[in-house]
């Protein structure tokens, strides 16, 4: 074939020859450089996309779109069928922002203080035939798709929980919301044990780096392995624990079809101040919030109103990598690594 | 005189290349020895106040292995407050697991055994709680090895540490300034104790690693080659230091510098493969070695 080439169309194959040469730096420098670029032009492209599909529902609502601004299970139902011709854009998405906030921050507070633990044990104190179980399991664990954590809950747990509450306390909040196992707190419990594996073996990573030396030195003044676990190791893992739960916020935040299933499904949000029922009631994050109203897209005012979720959802998971590069410039004054 | 002062371990490492040969000159070691360069450098033996010396530990028929294969075979050595041990031999020749295991850091290794009794002041050291014992006995690291904390948080550590209750930064300050006063410290970083410890040159980190072995007293001193990654000026300051702490600590030093060896020890250590070839004072080790293999090594080091 390729002796051919020159006689028959000569110019196509003499380029195409000429790309099996091994490349010259510039080449490859050329080439790189605009697979990179191709992914910065589409990260770009889509927030900017994102935004301007959203624009009609953040100009409607003005601030108000972050506010409580009425039930939003029924402004949210209006939206979808105005019953007139016009299309009605009113929302206050303070209900599924709580929702959110709730559910991510409790997991992933509750997720770092458990995987901070469990890596400390898994890297000093688990004896080695332990430990060599553990390990893998951890890191397999982190890659278990979240619709299996989301199938459990809802066949197995929510029935659980929905029945382990009196008939007395349904009642007291009849009308207003119905209590059954699908709650905020089911649905946190998931989410932690949904993002604990990965943020313990990114902890665990972070304790097995930290300088011999440096524990050694510590033992050798007579310090016993636990406070020099604490005084040395999770100081100086201080910022793997920070990405780790940056990352394990990012997961949570962008959790949907899980929470979707477990967390309760009507917007509304649950209030401190009702004591124990508190714990019970249920909540429907952003991210759940897009599943649940997937097939109303072919209305534009539903559209705009989910593209204005997504863009919220983008944005916080911007400030959050944003947010721990700024908390980890401290650590580099003791010449930690970062 | 800078050429008199070799980095000592590589330059040793050649050196021992030519020991293994049966080394001609080194039968008469006492020319070479006058002009060793310790003598320039104001630590030259004689001058040496002697202090009195108290048996603190002693070694007995310490077995040290790893994973079965034998590190130290054998070694039974007494350390005394007021005299300075240095243990001295070639790389992989047991010193420094001797060393480790004199405050149980060896047992911080999976797969290291030991046999044998270790005494400190007559007690077994297995009947002390571990974290007293290495209170007792602290340790400076071949590499400087200070924590990723301010100066004075490094020096504080161990007081922190080993107090019951948590000590105040008032009550502590006296404390570190004095431990870094005895290790000769203070003066360059007193302007700025809040200053990171990773940020410090080589030779005052180690320096500030002595300071914080020394702040909580300890009775024993082990020191790891604490000079081998320094210059020749924190390596003077260093020795000088050890001479003077001799009095109120005992002090091991293992070392690959066999002038330094001869610099600050009062007793010697010669080891090879695990044994312990010679023991003995100083200048009878580099001056009369009674055995072969120390002849060699000791000869080849200064010929």
């Amino acid at each position: 074939m390729a002796t051919s080439a020159p006689t028959a169309t000569g110019r196509p194959l003499a380029a195409l020859a000429r790309l099996r040469e091994p490349w010259t730096d510039r080449r490859a420098e050329l080439v790189l450089g605009a697979v990179s670029c191709f992914v910065l032009a589409l990260i770009v492209g889509m927030v900017v996309f994102v935004f301007s599909k959203a624009w009609p529902s953040f100009s409607h609502n003005g601030l108000g779109w972050f506010g409580d601004t009425g039930n939003v299970n029924q402004q949210m139902d209006r939206i979808q069928q105005p019953g007139t011709a016009e299309p009605v854009y009113d929302f206050g998405a303070f209900d599924l922002i709580w929702g959110t906030v709730l559910t991510t921050g409790v997991a992933v507070l509750f997720g770092a203080a458990f995987s901070t633990l469990a890596a400390i044990f898994m890297v000093e104190f688990a004896p080695e035939s332990l430990r060599r179980i553990l390990t893998p399991t951890v890191s397999l664990l982190a890659a278990v798709p979240s619709v299996i954590y989301g199938l459990i809950g809802i066949l197995v747990l929510a029935p659980f929980v929905g029945d382990l509450i009196s008939q007395d306390r349904k009642e007291s909040v009849a009308g207003v919301i119905s209590l059954t196992g699908e709650n905020w707190l089911l649905a946190t419990f998931i989410l932690a044990v949904m993002i604990i594996p990965i943020m313990t073996a990114i902890i665990a990573q972070a304790l097995r780096q930290v300088p011999r030396g440096w524990t050694e030195g510590a033992a050798a003044l007579g310090v016993n392995r636990w406070r020099v676990m604490w005084t040395i190791s999770v100081r100086t893992a201080r910022p793997a624990i920070v990405a780790g739960a940056v990352l394990a916020t990012g997961r949570a935040l962008g959790e949907a079809i899980m929470l979707a299933m477990v967390s309760g499904g009507t917007a509304f949000a649950p209030n401190p101040v009702d004591g124990l029922t508190f714990f019970l009631e249920p909540t429907r994050p952003l991210a759940a919030t897009i599943v649940f109203y997937r097939e109303g897209l072919a209305n534009p005012a539903m559209a705009s109103t989910l593209y204005g979720i997504a863009a919220v959802l983008l944005v916080s998971a911007m400030a959050l990598s944003i947010g721990a590069y700024v908390v980890k410039q401290p650590m580099k004054k003791y010449g930690i690594r970062t | 005189m800078e050429s008199l002062m070799p980095p000592p371990v590589r330059r040793i490492a050649a050196d021992r290349q030519a020991t293994v040969a049966p080394a001609p000159s080194s039968n008469g070691g006492e020319p070479a020895l006058d002009g060793a360069p310790a003598r320039a450098r104001g630590l030259s033996r004689p001058d040496r106040p002697r202090v009195p010396a108290i048996e603190r530990m002693r070694a007995e028929n310490l077995v040290l292995a790893y994973g079965g294969k034998p590190a130290v075979k054998g070694v039974s050595l007494p350390i005394r407050q007021g005299e300075v041990l240095a243990l001295i031999g070639p790389s992989g020749c047991g010193k420094t697991t001797l060393l480790r295991s004199l405050n149980r850091l060896t047992e911080l290794t999976p797969t290291a055994t030991r046999e044998g009794r270790i005494l400190l002041d007559g007690q077994d050291v297995d009947q002390l709680e571990v974290t007293q014992l290495r209170r007792r006995i602290s340790m400076v690291f071949q590499q400087p090895n200070p924590f990723p904390m301010s100066v004075f948080d490094n020096v504080a550590y161990a007081l922190r540490e080993q107090g019951k209750k948590r000590p105040g930064k008032k009550e502590l300050a006296p404390q570190v300034e004095e431990a870094l006063v005895r290790a000769g410290l203070f003066d360059e970083v007193r302007a700025d104790l809040q200053h990171p410890a990773l940020r410090l040159s080589g030779g005052q980190q180690q320096r500030l690693c002595i300071a914080r072995a020394l702040a909580a007293r300890p009775e024993v001193l082990l020191l790891d080659e604490p000079c081998s990654a320094l210059d020749p000026k924190s390596t003077e300051v260093i020795e000088e230091l050890i001479v003077r702490l001799r009095e109120e600590v005992a002090i091991v030093i293992v070392t690959h510098n066999l002038q330094q060896a001869y610099r600050v020890a009062d007793n010697v250590a010669f080891m090879y493969l695990g044994d312990l070839v010679e023991y003995g004072p100083t200048d009878q080790i580099f001056h009369a070695p009674t055995q072969h293999r120390t002849r060699e090594y000791v000869g080849g080091a200064f010929g």
